[in-house]
């Protein structure tokens, strides 16, 4: 064997090597492996069939590592003991002779030297490796076979592992048949991860872009472009910009795997926090922080690298500040803290370590806090036929007589489940049973069938079992035909019956509409019926055990609305869309009961219009058409006395039920008065205002709105100063006579009158309120049960206190207001402006 | 200052404009220290809380109306908060244990007692005792009611217990045996229209008896709804003169279509365009049982002599189912297909089962 043929294929792999990082993801992307990717590169290259012989291996997982030392650590003894004779500390020349005469003069600290196609030099920069030094002899076991036999070795072993590439050649040798099938196969380098390898270099590429802050290597001119969006120039310790990332995928596809290997393959130690371990903020400071800020794990020389898996089942994430993954992603934020305090923050260093998340959910709600700051890449299924292949590939190493069909059928019902197809496999061969389909059909029962979606539970109670679904079942005609237990299990594995008994209400209404018979849909509602009762009776007196009854009322819907080529079933909203705005409306009516519990002649005495119904049957429709009259949009200083009167009597109406007009700007960019609370739904109904109530024209509720603005100050003075002249004032100009009210004036005195302002919103109520207290304070107020009346102290006694100043200090004041009808009108003698 | 509904309110026996007997009947019973506990009912708008606060004042003086608006919260035995407005003064407490839905029962037995354990404090009251008043008491639960009927016994001497009803019907007997039932009946028409002249001598102004008679046949004896509607009339055209136009509630116009959809068209489409409508009423708050009756009501109206018995059976069949369940909806609809299959049925009279 010569050596020119071992260059390219051994050691150099298909491209030209330049530098360390380049060789390392040219070996990632590159097809033929190369035997030790590592980033501590080679050690020594002691003989040219040794190193030959690796790369045709290399497929395989844990032999690979077997026969990996023996020639390295021989190599390694044969250099100590010949660089102890020769002195020897040059380079290592990679020329056919030196290395055929001195393949074990290496020095630890030198470089590798190498020449490329081209002629160029490159050079390898090595890492001191700590070998245990072997006990026997350092030369014997080198030279003991023959070249030829070794030759003839690696000829036998390339061809089986031609055959079989993830060779076992010998899987009776092995004693690992304790070990679960997941963990024997889980891939231990780069180039053995199945699938997607456009997220494992992408994961790759972001670990590597941690190179420059963890190794403190510079980044490659090459790929420093790539890099760039995510580069941090202003970062001190070159960190990428996104210093998290999540990872999110379906279960079972080797998320997991995939960080681990990528973590080694990097050169880091990965450091796992799993659903098991306790995941608390506390736990953050505890354990994760350490572990970042020490660099390394004790005993390990390789930086950390912390993998946190199956974040999304981390509590406290949402609006919890003190959530994991709030204090989280605050690590990445610890440096700006520290150049604002400098002497406060000391301990708190930098996060300087890689973070990897993994999760099934991305739109997990814990995760909320996590997405904005994180660098998101998604794990999707591999394609079935590399599944299938690296399955039949196990089958083989395993002995197990598996059929593709049959592998395919498992890989499809696993819905690519890498681990569970495995799982399922030793299951099988734990019963020493061939693999055929029905087999896999029988052990994969109850697999993955939470991951069926309502709609689909929902076209397979509406449509008759399609051929293909026959057939990826694998059901009989016999079977085909009962549908009770194949449908009512769906229905139950959903665990959702609201759900699937709301799309039946939806939808079974579009099946057979050619039939003038009505009968089917009363039959239906027969079933919905029931069905609501029962599930209404469970939940009101908690007797879950009627749960077990509901998914035969849902099934009965296959035999009375199946229909070959029906429509398909579509997610249907319309339910819940109605529940929000029912929500809404709900809101709305508070509001309104809580302005009309507030008006009245005292507190409370309109409560007879909101009790029960009433506040939405006769109430909400009648009110609106009050505050809506006809009024011309005029100036208010124009109108005629009638209008004026219909005004004032509106505003006082609007005024005590805590109705505003609220000015705001269209989606078409014009202004308009919106009703606050918008009591206006109550008589809107598809989109439409009642047509018996005039439209209020943007003039009119202008003037309406200034009118009420007008009447809240007044009342806001009067509420101050408590002064009666300026209140007769008002109730003079009201549309009613002004005795009645004075009457009613006189008789509730002072007290109820501040009750009635306590209307107004804001701080002026609470205003009102302690003045209220002071008013009684002569007379201790005892509530109904003879206990005294302590007022709800809203605003602190220092406050009140600055209230009470504020009385004194006010003198009374007339404010005119040019053009409103708020200005307090006095008889000026004529003499007095001369 | 405040709407008519509430301004011309009566606030003493005397003052209230019909049912004279039953005013001195209370009075009476106000005055003879012997008051029991009475069961007030009546259809809505009648003037039962009217009577109840009237009859208050006689009792306590001026001095129930100084009123407090408390928001109480219990705590069920599933551990779940109950929130309630108490509307209490110093002699009287007035609570509506239907805002508590399921959890009424706990309303009753917690507050109930803890007022009736207590005696007056207020040496100068009245009376020995306090009030109770329960509105709504036609929707307390069975557990509530079994929970009031030892309690109105056994703490007679410091409590009385005032019940309002729409209907005694959904009421326990021993409750009914326990209380003094006092009916009050809608007004009539002419009871009505005084009121509203009342209104309009009050305010000076010229109210034609066409227009007063008008709306109180519309309220229906509801004199709520007559007030606002009057109040509403005369916002709209301040002179009442002319033919009114009377708005019906915009609920009630929205059901009046659907009855008319239904009678129109039986088809799946028409199913699908009624369910629509009805999202839409529900989702105005409005509440399924009222909109039950009043399409049911209109559908009557509309079907044939022969179909009204039935259709009218199965909107009660229905009410109770949806009594029953949650989703009123599923039921709404399950009542409208069944209309309109008894209505095909009769329109073609044949008997389709046979094409089953």
């Amino acid at each position: 064997m010569t050596v020119d043929s071992f260059l390219p294929t051994g050691l150099l792999g298909p491209k030209p090597i330049v530098s360390p990082p380049a060789f390392v993801s040219n070996g990632l992307l590159g097809d033929s492996s190369i035997p030790t990717l590592d980033t501590e590169p080679f050690t020594c290259i002691s003989d040219a069939p040794h190193s030959q012989s690796v790369p045709h291996s290399s497929d395989n997982t844990s032999e690979d590592d077997a026969p990996s030392p023996g020639p390295l650590a021989s190599s390694q003894d044969a250099f100590l003991s010949v660089s102890d004779i020769l002195g020897l500390k040059s380079n290592f020349k990679e020329n056919p002779e030196s290395c055929t005469a001195s393949r074990v003069l290496i020095h630890p600290r030198a470089s590798l030297r190498a020449t490329t196609f081209n002629g160029k030099l490159v050079f390898i920069p090595r890492k001191p490796r700590v070998m245990i030094p072997q006990k026997s002899s350092p030369m014997a076991n080198l030279l003991d076979v023959p070249i030829h036999r070794l030759m003839d070795e690696l000829s036998v072993s390339a061809t089986s592992s031609t055959i079989t590439p993830t060779s076992k050649p010998d899987a009776s040798h092995r004693p690992l048949d304790d070990m679960l099938w997941v963990d024997q196969y889980r891939p231990q380098r780069f180039t053995e991860l199945l699938g997607n390898e456009r997220v494992a270099r992408e994961v790759m590429a972001w670990v590597k872009q941690w190179d420059w802050c963890v190794f403190g290597k510079r980044r490659n001119k090459k790929r420093h472009r790539e890099d760039d969006q995510n580069y941090d120039p202003e970062d001190e310790y070159h960190r990428p910009r996104e210093k998290l990332l999540l990872i999110s995928g379906p279960p079972g596809l080797g998320k997991t795997t995939l960080t681990h290997v990528i973590a080694a393959q990097a050169g880091y130690e990965a450091v796992e926090i799993n659903a098991s371990d306790t995941r608390s903020a506390q736990s953050v400071e505890d354990r994760v922080r350490p572990i970042l800020e020490s660099g390394s794990t004790i005993g390990s020389t390789k930086p950390v690298l912390l993998i946190v898996d199956e974040i999304d089942g981390a509590t406290g994430g949402g609006d919890n500040s003190n959530g994991f993954v709030q204090k989280l992603v605050s690590l990445t934020f610890d440096k700006p803290k520290k150049k604002r305090n400098v002497g406060a923050q000391k301990d708190k260093r930098p996060l300087l370590r890689p973070i990897i998340c993994i999760c099934n959910d991305l739109n997990a709600h814990s995760l909320a806090k996590l997405r904005p700051h994180a660098h998101q890449i998604r794990y999707t299924r591999p394609a079935d036929i590399h599944i299938v292949k690296r399955l039949r590939e196990i089958c083989a190493l395993e002995g197990l007589d598996a059929d593709t069909s049959a592998l395919s059928t498992l890989v499809n019902v696993a819905k690519g489940d890498l681990r569970g197809c495995l799982n399922t496999l030793q299951f099988i061969k734990s019963r020493n049973e061939d693999v055929t389909e029905e087999l896999i059909r029988r052990a994969t029962v109850g697999m993955k069938e939470t991951d069926v979606t309502a709609t689909a539970v929902l076209n397979e109670i509406f449509a008759p079992l399609s051929r293909k679904r026959i057939r990826e079942l694998a059901i009989s005609d016999m079977e085909e035909a009962r549908y009770v237990n194949r449908l009512s299990r769906a229905v139950e594995a959903l665990n959702n019956h609201p759900n699937i008994a709301n799309g039946c209400f939806a939808h079974y209404m579009n099946c057979h509409r050619h039939e003038a018979n009505m009968t089917r849909y009363e039959t239906a509602n027969e079933w919905l019926g029931t069905f609501d009762i029962i599930s209404s009776a469970m939940y009101a007196d908690g007797d879950f055990g009627l749960q077990a009854y509901l998914p035969y009322l849902l099934v009965s819907f296959h035999p009375l609305c199946r229909e070959r080529a029906g429509k398909r079933v579509e997610r249907d909203s319309t339910d819940w869309d109605n529940l929000l705005i029912k929500r809404t409306n709900e809101n709305i009516l508070k509001s309104l009961y809580d302005g009309i519990c507030a008006s009245g002649r005292n507190t409370g005495a309109n409560r007879h219009l909101i009790m029960g119904q009433v506040l939405q049957l006769e109430f909400a429709p009648y009110i609106n058409r009050i505050i809506s009259p006809h009024l011309r949009p005029v100036n208010s200083q124009i109108i005629k006395p009638a209008e004026r009167a219909l005004l004032a009597r509106l505003v006082e109406i609007t005024v005590s039920l805590e109705l505003r007009f609220v000015q705001e700007r269209a989606e078409d960019g014009q202004m308009v008065y919106r009703l606050d609370p918008p009591v206006d739904v109550f008589v809107t109904y598809d989109g439409r205002r009642a047509p018996d109530i005039a439209i209020s024209r943007y003039a009119v509720r202008h003037l309406i709105a200034t009118e009420i603005d007008a009447s809240l100050v007044t009342r806001q003075t009067v509420a101050v100063e408590n002064v009666r002249p300026v209140h007769k004032k008002t109730a003079a100009r009201e549309f009613d006579n002004a005795e009645d009210k004075t009457v009613d004036a006189e008789e509730q005195g002072p007290l109820e009158r501040t009750q009635s302002f306590a209307s107004d919103p804001g701080p002026l109520s609470k205003r009102t309120r302690t003045e209220k207290h002071v008013d009684i304070a002569d007379k201790p107020p005892v509530d109904f049960f003879g206990r005294p009346v302590t007022i709800p102290k809203a605003a602190p006694t220092s406050v009140s206190k600055a209230k009470h100043q504020m009385n004194r200090v006010f003198q009374t004041t007339y404010r005119y207001r040019e053009g409103n009808s708020a200005a307090v009108r006095k008889a000026v003698k004529v003499a007095s402006f001369i | 200052m405040s709407l008519w509904v509430d301004r011309f309110r009566p606030k003493t026996l005397d003052e209230l404009h019909y049912h004279q007997s039953l005013s001195t009947r209370l009075k009476a019973l106000a005055s003879s220290g012997d008051f029991p506990h009475i069961l007030f009912y009546g259809p809505s708008g009648a003037g039962k809380k009217t009577r109840i606060s009237c009859t208050l004042r006689q009792l306590f003086g001026s001095g129930v109306e100084k009123l407090k608006i408390d928001q109480r919260v219990f705590v069920s035995p599933s551990r779940r908060k109950i929130e309630i407005n108490v509307v209490q003064s110093n002699y009287h407490i007035e609570i509506t244990p239907s805002e508590a839905g399921n959890f009424d029962r706990v309303i009753i037995q917690e507050l109930i007692k803890e007022i009736a354990q207590t005696q007056q404090v207020d040496v100068s009251a009245k009376q020995r005792f306090k009030v109770v008043v329960i509105n709504e008491a036609d929707t307390l639960s069975r557990d509530a009611q079994a929970a009031l009927r030892r309690t109105m016994e056994k703490y007679m001497s410091n409590l009385r217990i005032i019940l309002c009803a729409n209907s005694t019907s959904r009421l326990i007997a021993p409750i009914k045996s326990r209380c003094l039932l006092i009916r009050v009946a809608a007004p009539s028409t002419e009871e009505m229209q005084t009121v509203l002249e009342h209104v309009a001598k009050k305010l000076k102004f010229d109210l034609p008896p066409e227009a007063s008679c008008q709306i109180a046949e519309d309220a229906a004896g509801n004199m709520r709804k007559a007030l606002l509607v009057f109040e509403t009339l005369k916002m709209q055209s301040p002179d009442l003169s002319g033919p009114l136009n009377i708005a019906k509630p915009d609920w009630e116009t929205y059901c009046h279509k659907i009855a008319d959809l239904i009678v129109q068209e039986q088809s799946p489409e028409r199913v699908m365009q009624v369910r629509a409508k009805f999202y839409e009423l529900l989702s105005h708050c409005i509440p399924p049982t009222i909109i039950l009756k009043t399409v049911a009501d209109r559908v009557v109206e509309r079907v044939d002599e022969a179909l009204k018995a039935d259709v009218m059976h199965w909107a009660a069949f229905y009410e109770l189912r949806m009594r029953m369940g949650n989703k009123k909806i599923y039921h709404l609809e399950a009542w409208v297909v069944k209309i309109m299959c008894l209505y095909k049925h009769f329109t073609y009279n044949i008997d389709m089962s046979e094409f089953d």
